[in-house]
């Protein structure tokens, strides 16, 4: 199985988290599989936000399942703290689970709905109490504080909580694991608009107050530039482009991301509205295309791209694409 | 002046319910010429739907309705007391968020709308199924003779919701309501979409609601735009004045709030503090003062009657943003450190919910 190269990769040593190679399948039925993820590289520096963009079924949750091993990984590896992630087993794997939280889209119904906020936040607390010291009452307060929950609501249901106020609920009880890279898998999706800019917001302070390197995903091409330093498009398990979140959306390179940013309902200065029109469905992810998983829909494909599957290749400053015929644009300096 | 297509006059709609009665639609007053497209934005309770629903008829039994829908010098209340359901599938139709609300799994995709087409139209078989796949081709469904064949979950969200379009346009209404149609979809498949819908409406001169939670969609499709806040319409404008000179605290905090694509990374958002009100009991004022940076006394004292008439830019502010009035009381409330309404302005860029 072909990667899609290793260019984006960062040779730096603030790097906290280094994802290469990374492919997971499922099987389904007798002999089908599904090719979720299919040789994904990415890092992620101490203390940077980075951004997974893609449409549904990209394969942009099942990244960051893999991450903190709830998927199967069945290439690459997950590089964190010095440790492989993808081949920790037992009391090893345990032991790195605090490091990586994760928040989820739906925060009213991952939050468990008999027990009182103040146990769910204290949760794995209680759980990993013997590895990270005591906790507190006191600790549980500060962090429903920190978050925007008057901690007197401590004995209330999650159900009892709005939408917005359960994901700060999801939010404190990530942070009660003293986290250090937290995943945020559209967790602004369920909220209204109003309550959006609140959660985003917070996530901001939190990584700041707590130190937190960040991986957010979304298909919300305005919220993930608003968040992040550095994004990643998704497409059909691939990587299409990766860069700097301002140079990406100024600069887009790959005739995916432009058909995204041309797509939505307030078009991005920087392409044509028309080329947002991309023709037929999704392909299955079971039978992807051979070369550039994107050739069935891409007005530049052309023979190269049935054949070969396009490579990461630097295109200047931090900004990678991986494209036969990445679209010309004009760099005003 | 031509008559509007569709006017609604006053419209409430209030559901007993054991915890209370919901007020659901307030007061709602719009007007929908032939061929326009109104957008009606608002956050999740804010009644969009219900008000759809109204108009279609689809109500609860249980729902109290007040006020005036007229349909071409119709009475589509009186319509709906005297049963007449052809009304609803040939004049008037809807697409719903969700195309499974509109499908029926077990049933192949042509023979629905065939279907549509021998009750509403008394089309023969042979003629329903070939006008079918004409529709189908319509919506821009590749291999339409194929598809007609094919069951509902044998298809992509984006086919499927183009199948309901297709039904829903079969009897070539006068007015499709469209209640969150893309919200369900991908970027991609909503541009298509909107671009099919839109196309549709202007070859037959259709008229169309188009609700939806997103302001850029509404900007983008609609010529006129409704604002609704906790049931009622709280401004109304032609789409260019609502989105670039809004009047409405609520309308302009909201346009705020948003990220925007065009900001760089990293852009602190300007959230609006609060969630909005119980629909059950609310107390007499107006319902956005605990949220509003604007509020004043008054504002706890008196609900804001809209101003203006119907067609134009109207609003219901004792205060209007971006107006000399407002940016007073706004000022006068940045002093002070407070709202009327007992919202921290310091606090308020934190937006506690
Ligand atoms: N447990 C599973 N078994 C089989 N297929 C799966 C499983 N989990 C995910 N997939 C498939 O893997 C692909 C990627 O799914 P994933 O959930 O990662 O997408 P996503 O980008 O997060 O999409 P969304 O935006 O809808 O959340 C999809 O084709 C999905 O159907
Ligand atoms: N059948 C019903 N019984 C009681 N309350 C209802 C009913 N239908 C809707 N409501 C309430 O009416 C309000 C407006 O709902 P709706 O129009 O669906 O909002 P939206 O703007 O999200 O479409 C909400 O508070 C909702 O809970
Ligand atoms: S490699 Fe070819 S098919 Fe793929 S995106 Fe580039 S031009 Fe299009
Ligand atoms: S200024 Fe007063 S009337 Fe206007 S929205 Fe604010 S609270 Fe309501
Ligand atoms: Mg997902
Ligand atoms: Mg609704």
């Amino acid at each position: 199985m072909a990667g899609s190269g290793l260019a984006p990769l960062r040779d730096r040593p603030d790097v906290l988290l280094r994802v290469e190679g990374l492919v997971v399948e499922f099987p389904v039925g007798r002999r089908d599989v599904v090719h979720a993820v299919s040789g994904i590289s990415f890092d992620v520096a101490e203390g940077e936000t980075l951004g997974i963009v893609g449409e549904s079924g990209c394969g942009k949750s099942t990244v960051a399942r893999a991450i903190i091993r709830l998927n199967d990984i069945r290439e690459g590896s997950v590089m964190f703290e010095g440790k492989n992630l993808a081949v920790l087993k037992g009391e090893e794997l345990r032991k790195s689970r605090p490091d990586l939280q994760m928040i989820f889209q739906d925060p009213i119904s991952s939050l468990n709905p008999r027990r009182k906020v103040r146990d769910v936040i204290s949760e794995g607390l209680k759980v990993w109490g013997s590895q990270m010291g005591a906790w507190s009452e006191g600790r549980i307060d500060e962090l429903m504080h920190a978050v925007g929950v008057d901690p007197k609501f401590g004995d209330r249901r999650p159900h009892q909580f709005s939408g917005g106020q359960c994901q700060r609920i999801g939010i404190a009880r990530a942070l009660a694991m003293d986290p250090k890279v937290l995943i945020c898998d559209e967790p602004v999706s369920a909220l209204d608009v109003s309550v959006q800019a609140q959660v985003l917001n917070l996530l901001e302070d939190m990584k700041v107050r707590y130190g937190l390197t960040l991986l957010f995903i979304s298909h919300d091409l305005a919220v993930v530039k608003n968040v992040s330093d550095r994004i990643i498009v998704m497409y059909l398990g691939k990587a299409c482009e990766i860069g700097a979140a301002d140079e990406l959306y100024e600069h887009p390179r790959h005739p995916y991301t432009r058909a995204l940013l041309a797509s939505i309902p307030e078009p991005a200065p920087t392409v044509e509205v028309s080329e947002g029109d991309i023709e037929g469905e999704l392909p299955s992810p079971i039978n992807p295309p051979k070369g550039c998983r994107f050739n069935t829909r891409c007005p530049h494909a052309d023979e190269i791209c049935y054949e070969d599957e396009p490579q990461m290749e630097a295109v200047g400053g931090d900004h990678f694409v991986a494209c036969h015929h990445p679209v010309a644009v004009s760099i005003d300096v | 002046m031509a008559e509007p297509l569709l006017t609604v006059r006053d419209l409430s709609v209030r559901f007993p319910t054991t915890r209370g009665v919901v007020q659901a639609v307030n007061g709602v007053e719009f007007d929908l010429e032939e061929g326009q497209t109104i957008g009606i934005v608002g956050e999740s309770g804010s009644g969009k739907s219900v008000t759809a629903k109204t108009l279609m008829n689809l109500l609860p039994r249980t729902a109290e309705i007040d006020g005036e829908v007229m349909f071409d010098g119709r009475d589509v209340r009186e319509l709906a007391a005297k049963g007449e359901d052809h009304f609803w599938g040939v004049q008037m139709t809807m697409v719903f968020q969700d195309p499974m609300t509109s499908l029926n799994p077990v049933k192949r995709c042509g023979e629905q709308i065939a279907e549509t087409l021998r009750y509403h139209m008394g089309h023969d078989k042979k003629k329903a199924i070939s006008e079918s796949i004409d529709l189908l081709e319509r919506v821009g469904i590749p291999e339409p003779a194929k598809r007609v064949a094919q069951y509902p979950h044998e298809l992509s969200g984006g086919l499927r919701q183009r199948v309901v379009i297709a039904m829903a346009l079969a009897c070539q209404p006068r007015l499709l309501i469209a209640d969150e149609p893309t919200t369900a979809v991908d970027v991609t498949v909503q541009k298509l979409l909107l671009d099919l819908l839109d196309d549709l409406r202007k070859e037959r001169r259709m008229s169309m609601i188009l609700i939806t939670h997103d302001l850029g969609v509404a900007r983008g499709r609609c010529d006129e735009v409704a604002v609704m806040y906790a049931g009622r319409i709280v401004e109304r404008a032609d789409s260019h004045s609502l989105f670039s000179d809004s009047r409405h605290p609520y309308t302009d905090a909201l346009l705020r709030s948003i990220p925007r694509i065009d900001q760089p990374s990293h852009t602190r958002l300007d959230p609006i503090p609060g969630r909005p009100p119980e629909l059950i009991n609310p107390p007499v004022q107006c319902a956005y003062a605990p949220r509003c940076r604007f509020a004043q006394r008054s504002c706890l004292e008196e609900i804001p009657e809209v101003s203006g008439v119907v067609g134009m830019h109207s609003f219901a502010c004792h205060y209007p943003a971006n107006t000399e009035r407002g940016e007073a009381a706004l000022q006068a409330n940045l002093d002070r450190g407070e709202t009327a309404g007992g919202l921290h302005l310091h606090a308020a860029a934190e937006g506690a919910s």
